[in-house]
Parts: C-alpha cells; sequence; structure tokens
C-alpha cells in the first residue's frame, strides 16, 4: 500500500483500503467455498444434508439485498452497516470452528488449515472495514448489526450423522456469507472509489 | 355427376336422418392401445373400441407382414381379455413387422382402425439354419401409451448473476405427447411455483427473469413429464444461483499493431465485456484469459490477463498469421466459452541486423573465393590441369629443339627438306589431301585396325578430290592456295586456342587412329572454334589421328609451350640456344607432333610439300598471339639428308625453294617427336612410341631415308624403339633419327 504523507499522519488512501478489502473478501469466499466442496466430497455424500440446510444460517435474520437493484438502491451506509454486521457475526462461529473441526474423524489437513486461515483474514476484513467507516463516516455507522450464533451445541453432538451435518450448515452458510460480503465490498469500491465505472 | 351425386348426398342424408332419429350409426373408428409381449414367444395387442354408434358392434383384428399381402385374423380372442387379441408362436415367428388393424363393424357399417406396427426383435440366438426349427423371439414393441420416463436436469446457468435458465433432458415417451412442467420452491417458501417461461431459453427448458431470480437462495426444481397414461417426476435439484454463474464470451476483440516506444512491433489485443454482464456498477466482476496461435500452428498460447480489457503481445514472428480468441469467467464462476476468432496478419520485418548479417555472409565469402582464386594462380595451371583433363597436344618427334632454337628457318627449313617458304602448289596438295573429320561421323573416325593399310593407302589415294567434300576447304587450287596463306596468318592463333580445343576433340575421336587413314574421315567440325576445316584441314585431320595418349601430352605440352615460349619462340626462330633443350624440344616437339599428327592424315605426305607443309606448323608461327614478342614460326621439312637429319625452312619463306617432296609410296603419315634441334638447326626427330597401328608399319618400309617421310620415318623408328628416351639414350648427343636403322633393325 502507498502511504501519502498528508498533513501529519500518514494514510492510506481510501481506494487503496477497499482494494486491500476486497483482496480480503475475495480470497475469505475461495477459502471457503474449497473447504465447502471438500467437506461437502468427503463426509457429505448421499445423506441428503442439502435437503436439511435450508433456512439454516444464523445470519438469516439479517435482511440483506438478494439482487442487484436491492443492492444498488441501497444505501452505501446501510450496505456497509451490513457488512460490517455480517462480519461481527461470524467472529464467534469461526472461532469454534477451528477447535471443533479437529475433532472430526479423519479429517483432512486441507480442511483444518483452511478454517484456520479463514478466520484469520477475517478479523483482518474487520480491521480493514472499520477503518473504512472511519474515513467514510467518523461518527460511527449506528445500528451495530450483529447475529448471535448459537450453533456450538450441535457442532459438539455425540451422533456422527447430526454433528456432521452441524458442520455442513455451518460451512454452507459461511460460503454464502462470505460471497455475500465480496459481492457487497465490490459493489461498494466501484461506487465510492470508481464511481460505478469500474 | 349430378346422377352419382345425387344418390350419394341421398346416402348421407339418409345416415342423418337416421341417426337423427334412432341415434345410430356406423361405428367409430377402434384404436390399438398397445402390443406387448408378456412372455417370450408371445404377443397380446388391445384395443380401445370407438363409439359403436347405438348399435351392436363386433371387432375383428387383422394382420399382416409388412412386405406380405396375405391379411391374417386374430387367432384368440379371449385369451388375452376384452378388446384383445392373442398371438402364439404358431404364427408370429419371424423377423418381420406385423401391420395390425382392428375393424369394427355393426348394422350401419364398419371402420377400421390406424394400422399398428409391431416390430419383431429377436432376442435369442438363432439356432441352426438348416435346423427348421423356428427361431423363437422375443416380442419388443415400442407401444404407445406407456407412462413417460423419468426427466432429468442437465444444468442451470447464469449469464449475468441476474437471470437463470435451466435445461432438462426430455424422456422416452413412446409416441405419445409429453408436458413438461417445472416446479420451483424459494428457500424458506412453502409453496411451489411453476416455470414462468418455458421459451425464452428453447426447448426442454426455464427461464427464470429478473423478478424470479433471488440470489443467496435455494432453489428446490423439480421437472414433471406428463403424457396420456400417466406423468413422472423428476429428482429435487437444489439450486442456488450465486454458484452457477457462467458469463457469456467476451465480444469485438480487435488486434492492431502499434510501435512501441523503442522502435518495437507490438500487437494490441483489446476486447469488451459481454453485452449482458455488468461489470461497471461492480456488481459481475470477470476475469480474462487469452489465447494466440500462428494459424499453422497447433498449440495455443494461453495468457491470464485479469480484470482488463486489453492486453500487448510482443513475442510475435513477424511474417506470421495469428489467430487470437479470449474468453472470461466471474470471479468465482465458470469460464465461459471462447470469442469468435479474430486474425491478424504480420508484416515482415526487415531488420538491419538481419541484412548486416547477409551483407557480411557476402563479403565473407567473396574473400574467401578471391583468396583461392589467387591461390589456384599461384599454383596456376597445375589446378587448372587437374580439372580439366589436359588434352595432349600434338607432338611432333623429330623437330630438333636447338634447331629450333636457333631460329635460323631458313636452315631449319633446309635441314626438314622444305622446298620454300610458304608453300603454294604443295599447300595446295597438302590440303587438298587432308581429310576432313566430320562430327557427325565420329565412328568412322576410330581407327579402323582391321582396314588393310594398302586399302587405307588406297583411299588416301583416292581422297585427294575427296577430302575436302563438302568442307570448301581447298578445292581448288587457288583457293588452297588462299587458304594456304590465311592459315598462315592465324596459324597460331587458330593453333593454340584452337589447338587444345581440336586436339581434345580429337583426341576422342581418335584414340587409336594413329596412323589411320581412314579415307572416310571427315574433319571434325570445329566450327565453334572458328576454324573451318577448310581453312585448317591439316590441323584437324591430324589431330584426328593423334593417339589419345600422345594427344594429350602433345596438347599439354603444346600449351606449356606456348604461353611460356614468348621468348622461346623467338629463340626458335632466330635459332638461339634455348636454355632448357630439353624443355624446349618438348615443346617443339609438341607442336611439331601436332602438326606432324596432322600432317599425317591424309595422303599429303606422299609429297614432299606437304611434308614440308606439315613441318610448316611443326614451328611456331610468327604470328602467333602467344607470343608477344615474335609469333612462332612453322618450318617446312626441307630435306632429309643422308644423315637423316631434317632440313627445315621457314614456312614464311616464300620462295620457291620447296622442299622436294619425296614420294612415299602410299604410306601413312608418321609422326615423329622433335627431341632437339642440333646445332646446326637439324631437326632430330624422335619416334612416337606410342604411335600405334601395326597396319602403319606394314607399309613397305622402303621408303627412303630422304624420302624421309617424317610419318615413316618415325614409325619406323618408334617401331624399333619402345620409347623415345631410350632411343635418345642410344644416340647419345645428337638424336638423328636414322631411318635406315631403325628400318634395318624393323626387319
Amino acid at each position: 500500500l502507498i502511504c501519502s504523507c498528508q498533513r501529519r499522519a500518514c494514510q492510506v488512501s481510501l481506494g487503496d483500503l477497499f482494494d486491500r478489502a476486497v483482496k480480503l473478501s475475495h480470497y475469505i469466499h475461495s477459502l471457503s467455498s474449497e473447504m465447502f466442496n471438500e467437506f461437502d466430497e468427503r463426509y457429505a455424500q448421499g445423506r441428503g444434508f442439502i435437503t436439511k440446510a435450508i433456512n439454516s444460517c444464523h445470519t438469516s435474520s439479517l435482511t440483506t439485498p438478494e439482487d442487484k437493484e436491492q443492492a444498488q438502491q441501497i444505501h452505501h451506509e446501510d450496505l456497509l452497516n451490513l457488512v460490517m454486521g455480517v462480519l461481527n457475526s461470524w467472529n464467534d462461529p469461526l472461532l469454534h470452528l477451528v477447535s471443533e473441526v479437529q475433532t472430526i474423524k479423519e479429517a483432512p489437513d486441507t480442511i483444518l488449515w483452511k478454517a484456520v486461515e479463514i478466520e484469520e483474514q477475517n478479523k483482518r476484513l474487520l480491521e480493514g472495514m472499520e477503518k473504512i467507516v472511519g474515513r467514510l463516516h467518523p461518527g460511527g455507522l449506528g445500528n451495530e448489526l450483529y447475529s448471535r450464533w448459537s450453533g456450538l451445541p450441535s457442532l459438539q453432538l455425540p451422533d456422527e450423522d447430526s454433528r456432521l451435518f452441524a458442520f455442513y450448515n455451518l460451512l454452507h452458510c459461511l460460503r454464502r456469507d462470505s460471497h455475500k460480503i465480496d459481492n457487497y465490498l465490490k459493489l461498494l469500491k466501484c461506487r465510492l472509489i470508481h464511481d460505478s465505472n469500474c | 355427376m349430378k346422377r352419382k351425386l345425387s344418390p350419394s348426398i341421398g346416402f348421407i342424408l339418409l345416415l342423418f336422418l337416421n341417426t337423427g332419429v334412432s341415434g345410430q350409426s356406423p361405428p367409430g373408428k377402434p384404436k390399438i392401445v398397445r402390443c406387448h409381449s408378456p412372455e417370450k414367444e408371445m404377443l397380446a395387442c388391445w384395443w380401445k373400441p370407438g363409439s359403436d354408434g347405438g348399435l351392436l358392434t363386433s371387432y375383428t383384428l387383422l394382420y399382416s407382414k409388412e412386405g406380405e399381402g396375405q391379411t391374417y385374423e386374430c387367432p384368440d380372442y379371449t385369451s388375452a381379455g376384452p378388446s384383445s387379441c392373442y398371438f402364439n408362436k404358431k404364427h408370429i415367428n419371424s423377423w418381420t413387422t406385423y401391420i395390425i388393424t382392428v375393424k369394427a363393424i355393426n348394422e350401419m357399417g364398419s371402420s377400421i382402425s390406424e394400422p399398428h406396427y409391431v416390430e419383431a426383435a429377436s432376442i435369442g440366438k438363432p439356432e441352426k439354419k438348416k435346423s427348421n426349427k423356428v427361431v423363437m423371439l422375443n416380442f419388443i414393441s415400442f407401444s404407445p401409451g406407456q407412462p413417460p420416463g423419468k426427466p432429468e436436469l442437465i444444468k442451470c446457468r447464469s449469464p449475468e448473476k441476474e437471470t437463470f435458465s435451466c435445461w432438462w433432458k426430455p424422456v422416452s415417451d413412446g409416441g405419445l405427447p409429453t408436458n413438461y412442467t417445472l416446479f420451483y420452491n424459494n428457500e424458506g417458501e412453502e409453496s411451489f411455483y411453476e416455470c414462468p417461461d418455458y421459451t425464452t431459453a428453447g426447448p426442454n427448458s426455464c427461464y427464470f427473469d429478473k423478478k424470479h431470480t433471488s440470489l443467496w437462495t435455494i432453489y428446490n426444481i423439480t421437472i414433471k413429464a406428463t403424457n396420456e397414461m400417466g406423468s413422472n417426476i423428476s429428482e429435487p435439484h437444489y439450486v442456488d444461483v450465486t454458484y452457477i454463474v457462467q458469463p457469456n464470451p467476451p465480444v469485438n476483440l480487435s488486434l492492431a499493431l502499434n510501435k512501441h516506444t523503442d522502435g518495437k512491433l507490438y500487437l494490441l489485443m483489446n476486447w469488451s465485456s459481454p453485452p449482458l454482464a455488468d461489470v461497471r456498477s461492480g456488481w459481475l466482476t470477470l476475469e480474462y484469459e487469452l489465447r494466440l496461435k500462428p494459424e499453422e500452428g497447433e498449440e495455443w498460447e494461453t495468457i491470464f490477463v485479469g480484470q482488463r480489457t486489453k492486453y500487448k503481445v510482443f513475442s510475435l514472428i513477424p511474417g506470421e498469421k495469428y489467430i487470437a480468441q479470449v474468453r472470461c469467467k466471474s470471479d468465482h464462476g465458470e469460464w465461459s466459452k471462447w470469442s469468435s476468432e479474430s486474425y491478424i496478419h504480420l508484416p515482415k520485418e526487415f531488420r538491419l541486423k538481419d541484412m548486416m548479417v547477409w551483407v557480411f555472409v557476402a563479403v565473407l565469402s567473396s574473400v574467401i573465393c578471391l583468396i583461392m582464386i589467387w591461390m589456384m594462380g599461384l599454383k596456376g595451371i597445375n589446378m587448372v590441369a587437374c580439372i580439366l583433363p589436359p588434352v595432349p597436344g600434338p607432338k611432333i618427334k623429330g623437330l630438333d629443339a636447338h634447331l629450333l632454337e636457333a631460329g635460323k628457318n631458313e636452315e631449319l627449313l633446309s635441314a626438314l627438306g622444305c622446298q620454300g617458304f610458304p608453300p603454294t602448289s604443295d599447300c595446295e596438295d597438302l590440303l587438298v589431301e587432308f581429310l576432313e573429320i566430320d562430327d557427325s561421323e565420329d565412328q568412322q573416325l576410330m581407327p579402323n585396325h582391321e582396314k588393310g593399310h594398302p586399302n587405307k593407302n588406297l583411299k588416301s589415294g583416292n581422297k585427294e578430290t575427296d577430302s575436302d567434300s563438302g568442307r570448301g576447304s581447298c578445292d581448288s587450287p587457288s583457293l588452297l592456295l588462299e587458304k594456304c596463306k590465311e592459315s598462315r596468318i592465324p596459324p597460331a592463333e587458330f593453333q593454340t586456342p584452337d589447338f587444345s580445343e581440336t586436339q581434345v576433340k580429337a583426341a576422342g575421336k581418335s584414340s587409336q587412329e594413329t596412323q589411320n587413314r581412314d579415307p572416310e574421315l571427315k574433319l571434325p567440325d570445329f566450327n565453334s572454334d572458328g576454324v573451318k576445316s577448310s581453312t585448317w584441314p591439316g590441323t584437324q585431320l591430324a589431330s584426328s589421328q593423334i593417339p589419345k595418349g600422345s594427344y594429350h601430352n602433345i596438347v599439354e605440352v603444346c600449351k606449356v609451350a606456348f604461353s611460356a615460349m614468348n621468348v622461346n619462340v623467338s629463340a626458335i626462330r632466330m635459332g638461339n640456344e634455348e636454355k632448357h633443350p630439353s624443355k624446349y624440344s618438348k615443346n617443339i616437339e609438341t607442336i611439331c607432333e601436332g602438326e606432324m599428327t596432322q600432317r599425317r592424315k591424309g595422303e599429303s605426305f606422299h609429297s614432299k610439300a606437304k611434308a614440308d607443309q606439315a613441318l610448316q606448323w611443326l614451328l611456331p608461327n610468327e604470328k602467333s598471339p602467344f607470343l608477344s614478342d615474335k609469333p612462332m614460326d612453322y618450318v617446312e621439312i626441307h630435306k632429309v639428308n643422308q644423315n637423316g637429319a631434317l632440313a627445315v625452312l621457314p614456312k614464311q619463306k616464300e620462295n620457291s625453294d620447296k622442299t622436294e617432296i619425296y614420294p612415299i609410296p602410299g604410306t601413312t603419315k608418321e609422326y615423329a617427336k622433335v627431341t632437339r634441334v642440333v646445332d646446326n638447326n637439324v631437326l632430330v626427330l624422335m619416334p612416337e612410341s606410342r604411335v600405334q597401328g601395326m597396319p602403319v608399319f606394314q607399309e613397305p618400309p622402303k621408303e627412303s631415308a630422304q624420302s624421309l617421310h617424317q610419318s615413316q620415318a618415325e614409325k619406323n623408328m618408334s617401331y624399333c624403339l619402345t620409347a623415345p628416351s631410350e632411343f635418345r639414350l642410344q644416340t647419345g648427343g645428337l638424336e638423328y633419327m636414322d631411318p635406315n636403322s631403325f628400318m634395318c633393325s624393323f626387319k
């Protein structure tokens, strides 16, 4: 990142902040997608998990835009707020995912280190977003959206099948939400930095 | 017509009336519902009756084999149930298609169903053909009326993350029209909806427009296939539009050649995102990939470009025609198809570097060539001799180099017994009797050894008038004279350049024809040399007769002699001593031999004049172009003294002193090699060792020594001796040729 020294403090430009944020969000989603696919292949074949994973994400309480029109109509502050809320909502689940996924029988290393990586990157993304919000709205955003996650017990179920479904569901939701965040941030970047002319 | 119509119309009206009154009508068309093979070797068909028209209707099932005319009736109407027909193996027993129809009959009329085709397919292995057993088959028929198979969703795709379409695979419907319905359920909603658009995306598809598309939700999609007989539902298919994005290929791929700042040419590739994709707002993020290859190439070079829509390519081959394509993918989606091909033809590059290389190569090769030529020049003639086999010059044995060196032509000539110089009438005779060698008659040039010498001699005698036939050389005395004079003028000119040529040419022709004076020989056509046989008959004749072996030597020596003869010739003429007598003599020998061989041809040697003339050509002519200082001169053999020395007269001496012509009785010419010239300008002749031809020697050696026909003497001598060198040794000092002595030895 290029630091342009203005006044006293050395500041990274907003554009650079967004670039960084978008890179992180893109990376996180790639990891999540891969992790989900690996898990699905290895543990979820023939179990019909997908049929059960309907409306099962803890962040579904946050009403997020579901298509382009909705996303373009929403104000960027609200969108930013949503992004922050989703990101915050995943702090906790990701932590537990890292610890619990290791208990899965013969969990492959790839899944393990991906979980660790996602958790770490998510934190960085949060930091970056906070900086951006601080730049755009120094006074803060106001509503702190947040969805509490209560899926830990399900990850610790004794029943293997139920446990695996719990993981499946979590990974499925992670994949989806990381895509949402990535999409929203790219939208915001083009809108705010490039004036909708990417 | 009216007549015909009226009854039919009446009938129809009657029918209507009947129907209207009683409700009766002919039966409706029955319909064969299906044919089925419940077991092997059995077939059952069912039909559906049409309306019975209110009357009792009976049904008849008729079947026939395809291709055959005969129709059979159903054998069993009961075993398979009502409105059925049962066939067993007795009735259907071959691989054919059966045509089955059902006929409904009632009091009012009848109607026949549509024909139903049953294909009898065999499953069992055929038995031996010879056996009369019937090969029983399993009847499998495509019977209409079965419920449809299970449909299956192939794929769903969204080109821009705003709409999406799904396609399914049609099922086997057994001929009945099948209806497909797609139902979907949105995640979180209870109700199922039907596909909003079955057409936009093509057959067997469903298109969800923007209104019906939601991201980050799972669609539960099912397809139902329905037909008359029933319906079937596919397995549920779970689709999240988020993960099925596959854009259309990029468009407007343009290729242009540009020049970089440092002068290098590069290819600038430009394209646009697909029209539907919304990249500007950031909703869709596309990444691009290029691929290039030369038109003739096999492998594509693929370049990942990222999110830019242009790219510069530097490493291209000038002069080639390139094909380029581009494709894109959504940030987390699938790659699109490759765009249509774009072409560009690169111009050939003219690089200064390349030119410099070529210039350098050219200079280097020319330098090398020059060096080689210079080296060759240093080594000189040897190289040339290597490349071009040297043609032996005429070897004239018998001329004493010393004598020639002395340069006193008169003495030489007198020694040789020449009458005078230049010869006039002699010339004429000599020329006349020279044989003309015709190129076209090469074969004739070959020595005909079988021919008896006498024959030749006789012929040669007759040749006087024939020798120049056609050549127009010395047909008339005056002409001859002129030609003699002419020949005098550029003899050297002709001699050296043409000498070799003529000798070369004649050599091939005169291989062993030493003294072969085949009268039918004609002068070779030396037109290319500019030497016409007419003007240079002697030369040509002689050369053609020179033995090949000696010929080459002669030529070689002659060449050497002439080239180096500037001083020598003059020395000869002047009678000066030569410093290198041996060489000089050899040179002279060559010349002389050449001349002598020329002289040998024909019978001109009968007369001294001829001999004289022969000798004329022996010595270099003063007008030889090779001699810058003094041209070569020819000498005539004037006479031969008792010692066997030849009196030579310079040719140029135009005196009436013609050498006595010693008649040579029909003998062939003999060539003698001049070994050297004695102080007193006596030519010492050497026999030509290679002189061959027994016939030559068959001639009576009675030719007096005085006649000294050179050839004769030489012949004898050569016959006696094996090599000139030996002869020299024997004679020591002066190497006179005493024909008598030789003759004696011969005898």
